[in-house]
């Protein structure tokens, strides 16, 4: 990967998608030695882009817009991890030779409409005609499994939040994120309830955003102009919905995705490596980070402090949810912490992007590792 | 929300009927008329009409707003443990906040589902309520 660059996460009332996607593009090709008449395949992210822009397969109107000639260009939308699976499809290509270069964007617009048609819209990363239709929400969810948690574990409503106080504290150092500000416990029992016991100050906020990610092979890589980080592996694993799982504390799709990842790359997390998860509620944040087995079950509201390279954007949480973008989000804060751009500084060898739809319904993992 | 008409009557026996699938090879059941087993894949599946009552084991208190959805808040959307087994996701109505709780019985009951359609049809479905005494 040699070169990465987002938007700032927002509600961007003023642009549409094509501005968004060009500034990223813009950002990402810089000093890559590359423009967009060099890009092989531009592979377009977008979880919502049918249900809220009316616009089927964005790639061909991304490529007509922004200069793209002689481009493959194709539009992945597979829920809330529409970003990583473009990103495996990416590092397919490069592994397996068929491409060099390989440009992978993803955007949503989620605030084109008033939040009670965006919340249905976003609704639709449950089973339609088992949830949906029975206007079962994602953040009922997320709230049965946080009761499940603190009743099986004894943790109280107030540490959760401690997740969420984090989140916050990162993103006021991240230009891009959205909600650049901090948060107290003190403000839990007056925060807008959603799905009880879950607030705003448990979840995402309503985003638009643009990312973008150049993968190349090792051979363009070393001309490029900025040091390559490395995307190393790729892995997945599909869970059961959550009225069918014997344990809701317990994210088995993540587990079993990390425990394949980890063989095979001979890898294993620490509070000390730079991890990037999916909290698109606190709760998920804590049960990701037991699930990849980096603090024991039911421990995790203890491990959070002893984190320094959890979620350094601020997560979904506070960076922002722009859908189809974030997993492309959460890989260039993890490129810029990696190569030392970032308000941190990393030693670490290795980071790792967690994605998943839903709560755990299908989880993905994206290894980095430095250039060496 | 616009709902297909079709579906409803295609997945009558999930939204007006509830059924679980007994598996015949790992012995596993499932909540929901399904094609194979949730668990082990097998197609060697049995469906049994549930009597509709069960447990309520969790719910949340939900002010979710979508289109068309103002009228019925707060919603309790909960899972409830069938007597047959298995789990099943639903609303929660007829029920006085204050008098619900972990281990309430329930039972299904036919009710609107939304109404919001644009031309103006109204979609039924399944919720549960705390039991009747009789």
């Amino acid at each position: 990967m040699v070169g990465s660059g987002v938007t700032k996460v927002d509600r961007h009332y003023d642009k549409n998608y094509l501005v968004l996607i060009d500034e990223a593009v813009g950002k990402t090709l810089a000093n890559s030695g590359l423009d967009a008449s060099d890009i092989e395949y531009l592979i377009v992210s977008t979880a919502f882009s049918e249900s809220i822009l009316n616009q089927a397969d964005p790639s061909t109107y991304i490529a007509q817009n922004l200069g793209f000639r002689n481009v493959k260009a194709l539009t992945v939308s597979s829920g809330e991890v529409s970003g990583a699976v473009a990103l495996d499809y990416a590092h397919a290509l490069i592994r397996s030779g068929k491409a060099s270069r390989v440009l992978v964007v993803g955007f949503e617009k989620m605030s084109e409409y008033p939040s009670w048609v965006i919340n249905r819209v976003y609704s639709k990363i449950l089973e339609y005609e088992v949830e949906g239709i029975k206007n079962v929400a994602p953040s009922d969810y997320a709230a049965l499994i946080m009761n499940d948690y603190m009743r099986r574990y004894g943790v109280s409503r107030e540490s959760i939040i401690k997740w969420s106080i984090k989140m916050h504290e990162n993103a006021v150092k991240t230009p891009h994120a959205q909600l650049q500000f901090t948060i107290s416990a003190d403000s839990l029992s007056k925060a807008l309830r959603i799905s009880e016991p879950l607030t705003m100050l448990d979840s995402h906020p309503t985003s638009d955003g643009a990312a973008a990610l150049l993968l190349v092979n090792e051979s363009v890589a070393k001309k490029a102009g900025t040091t390559p980080i490395e995307l190393v592996d790729v892995e997945s694993s599909v869970n059961l919905p959550i009225y069918l799982r014997d344990d809701l504390t317990y994210f088995s799709a993540t587990a079993a995705a990390y425990k394949r990842l980890s063989s095979r790359n001979g890898v294993k997390l620490t509070t000390n490596t730079a991890i990037n998860v999916y909290d698109t509620y606190d709760i998920y944040g804590l049960l990701t980070i037991e699930a990849l087995e980096i603090c024991a079950r039911g421990e995790a509201v203890k491990c959070v402090d002893e984190m320094p390279y959890l979620n350094v954007g601020g997560g979904l949480k506070a960076r922002g949810h722009p859908v189809g973008a974030t997993p492309l989000y959460q890989v260039h804060e993890l490129r810029e912490l990696m190569s030392g751009t970032s308000w941190v500084k990393y030693d670490g060898d290795i980071s790792l992007a967690h994605a998943m739809s839903g709560p755990d319904n299908n989880a993905w993992l994206i290894l980095l590792k430095g250039w060496v | 929300m616009k709902h297909s008409i079709s579906i409803f009557w295609r997945l009558k026996d999930n939204h007006y009927k509830i059924y679980v699938t007994k598996c015949g090879d790992c012995g596993r059941v499932a909540s929901l008329k399904r094609l194979k087993c949730p668990y082990c894949g097998s197609r060697n599946v049995e469906h049994v009409e549930s009597r509709g009552f069960g447990e309520l084991i969790n719910y949340t208190v939900s002010y979710y707003r979508t289109e068309g959805s103002e009228q019925y808040l707060p919603r309790v959307v909960g899972l409830v443990k069938l007597d047959e087994g298995p789990v099943i996701v639903g609303e929660i109505t007829d029920v006085d906040l204050n008098e619900l709780s972990i281990g309430t019985r329930v039972e299904a009951v036919l009710r609107k589902y939304s109404s919001e359609d644009p031309n103006g049809l109204i979609y039924y479905g399944l919720k549960f309520i705390p039991v009747i005494k009789k």
